[in-house]
């Protein structure tokens, strides 16, 4: 693990004017790490979420600062925007966010078509993706002919397959059994050692969240706990 | 610059739910024939209103000038005339009125002196000759031909002769060498002579008071007419001289493509009410393209593309359905009616690449801008609230 840092986040505050105002991030200070495992960990509307999206750059903060290696993020035109979740962060959400018209190899061939590449080896890379992730023999299957824990494996291949610096998942197992979501994790871990990628997980769960390098847990849209495994 | 992973999610949305884009095209579909059909009884209308009107009349008249009763140096005026662009034929014409006598009838008719290959440049006379023969004009002394309804209301034959005066005039005899048929209201009260004939009857030498021209495309009539007037002479175009005929077509056509635009018009919000029910269908799938890296303009860009893609399926299926009708049905016969279209009674139906051309891309146009307000909305979708739809 390199002492490089990939994210550094500085007072990050966002409010919601929903009739009332709620602070859903209240000043967050943070650093990642580059090749960093860690969850984050709270209670429900504590804002974990919030800030997931956040560092996705799906969203935009009320106030303070995102740097993305270096680069401020909270600044950027929609273009730039996209060419960054596009080319440097993979998204793997809880419920299977896989397009339903497209089947597992056309949605793992999404970033990579996104991104320019030539159809043939676009089809080329997400095979050898879906391979990694133990789906070599689901490639023509659509969101609603797979498991849960499948749909889940092409969520992290499609997540992965362009080679992004940083993987963020929203409780990517919350909605699997206990084996299915402890074979997630073991994937995800594997394919953390291997490509040195960051990856930043939220979680409810505590014996998931146990098993990764560093914990931050939040209350009430503040950085009450940050702690790291020796 | 579109992308392929852009027209491969277009085409995606649309083949997986093909009732709606099947409805949706058939829509625009059967709009675009209608309008396919409609058009071509438009031009088959035109085509045959031009055939039996303006196809029978001098395209421009040259008539002397103000101050002279004729044109003088004819010959000469005649040549310049002939060497100006899109002219086919040039006829100098002496016309005068004359009333003819046979036995116990009379008629005031209308008397042309004409030089016979001339005239039919500009006419095609030739090809109305029911009886007899208009060389015979110039080979028979005082020959003439009349119109089918004039010989009836003098009740003449072949042959017989006609006693000519009026007032001024030399009375003469003239033989009636053939008689002619134009289907037009000219037939009651026309005839030829030759031009010398006409100049011995109406006491002239080396005149014309006319100079008839044939324009190779009637379009261009009022252009060479201004030429003419340059040269110093009095020309007037076949719009000039028969305002209704033109104003019948403008207002046919125009009418015809608004009511038709109009169709189309109705046929692409079926489209953007399509379109709109697949955003908010894809919801969820907007926000996930999104976070995977599409940029808001790029989900414009696609569902623009859709719009277009159903709009143009859509036109040339109708086109091919209209050029299909249009050829197999046979040309459309009308009980005779009003007095202006009565020369019209059967129109053809006549389908020009053109009009097929312009109606697909009109089509494809108009459904690309129509594309554009939902596609909009899908662009400014927020890809978090995207996502959490369910
Ligand atoms: N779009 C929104 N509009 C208004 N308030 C919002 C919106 N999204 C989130 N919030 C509020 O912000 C706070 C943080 O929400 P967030 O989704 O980040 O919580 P969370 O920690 O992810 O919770 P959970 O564990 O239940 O997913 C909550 O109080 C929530 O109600
Ligand atoms: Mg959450």
């Amino acid at each position: 693990m390199s002492d490089e840092k990939i994210i550094q986040i500085t007072n990050l505050t966002r409010i919601y004017v929903d009739g009332v105002e709620i602070r859903a991030l209240d000043g967050v200070e943070l650093d990642i790490e580059k090749g960093e495992f860690l969850a984050i960990v709270g209670p429900s509307g504590s804002g974990k979420s919030t800030l997931l999206n956040l560092i996705g750059i799906l969203d935009t903060p009320t106030s303070g600062t995102i740097l993305l290696k270096g680069i401020d993020v909270t600044k950027m035109s929609d273009k730039e925007r996209s060419r960054i979740r596009n080319q440097e962060l993979g998204f793997i959400f809880q419920y299977h966010h896989l397009l339903p018209d497209f089947n597992a190899l056309e949605n793992v061939m999404m970033p990579l078509l996104i991104n320019g590449m030539k159809t043939s080896k676009a089809r080329e890379k997400a095979r050898e993706m879906l391979e990694e992730v133990g789906l070599g023999d689901r490639l023509y299957h659509r969101s609603n002919q797979l498991s849960g824990g499948q749909n889940q494996r092409v969520a992290v291949a499609r997540a992965l397959v362009n080679n992004p610096s940083i993987v963020i998942g929203d409780e990517p197992t919350g909605n699997l059994d206990s084996k299915s979501s402890d074979n997630i994790y073991e994937l995800l871990r594997k394919l953390n050692r291997e490509h040195n990628q960051t990856f930043i997980l939220v979680t409810h769960d505590e014996r998931m969240a146990a098993k990764t390098d560093r914990i931050i847990r939040l209350v009430d849209g503040k950085v009450v706990e940050d702690s790291r495994k020796v | 610059m579109i992308s392929v992973y852009e027209l491969f999610i277009a085409w995606r949305h649309l083949t997986s739910r093909r009732r709606q884009t099947l409805l949706s095209v058939l829509a625009i579909g059967l709009a675009v024939m209608t309008l396919m059909v409609s058009q071509a009884l438009m031009v088959g209308f035109t085509q045959e209103l031009y055939a039996k009107t303006v196809d029978k009349m001098p395209h421009i008249t040259v008539k002397p000038n103000p101050d002279e009763d004729h044109i003088h140096l004819f010959s000469d005026l005649a040549g310049k005339i002939r060497s100006i662009d899109g002219v086919t034929g040039v006829s100098p014409v002496l016309s005068g009125q004359a009333t003819f006598r046979y036995k116990d009838k009379s008629k005031n008719v209308i008397m042309q002196g004409i030089l016979i290959k001339d005239h039919d440049s500009v006419l095609h006379i030739n090809e109305d000759i029911t009886e007899g023969s208009l060389r015979d004009l110039d080979a028979t002394r005082n020959g003439v031909v009349l119109g089918d309804k004039l010989a009836e209301r003098l009740d003449v034959k072949m042959g017989d002769s006609i006693d000519a005066s009026f007032p001024e005039a030399n009375p003469t005899t003239l033989k009636v060498v053939g008689i002619f048929d134009t289907g037009t209201p000219e037939d009651e009260r026309l005839s030829y002579t030759s031009l010398t004939t006409a100049q011995d009857f109406f006491d002239v030498s080396s005149v014309v008071n006319l100079i008839m021209v044939r324009a190779e495309d009637p379009d261009m009539a009022q252009t060479i007419s201004h030429k003419i007037d340059d040269l110093g002479y009095q020309a007037a175009s076949w719009e000039e001289t028969n305002p209704e005929i033109l104003q019948t077509i403008r207002i046919e056509s125009l009418s015809n493509d608004i009511i038709l635009g109009l169709v189309i018009v109705i046929a692409s919000f079926g489209i953007v009410s399509t379109l709109f029910m697949v955003v908010m269908e894809k919801t969820k799938e907007i926000g996930m393209l999104m976070a995977m890296g599409v940029s808001r303009r790029s989900i414009m860009t696609i569902f623009i593309m859709e719009s277009g893609f159903m709009g143009f399926i859509g036109a040339v299926i109708g086109v091919a359905a209209g050029i299909l009708i249009s050829s197999v049905s046979g040309p459309y016969t009308f009980e005779v009616g009003q007095e202006f279209y009565a020369v019209v009674s059967t129109i053809p139906f006549v389908v020009r690449a053109q009009d097929a051309t312009v109606i697909i891309l009109f089509t494809f146009l108009l459904n690309l801008i129509a594309g554009v307000y939902p596609a909009r909305r899908a662009s400014k979708l927020d890809p978090v609230e995207a996502m959490h739809v369910e």
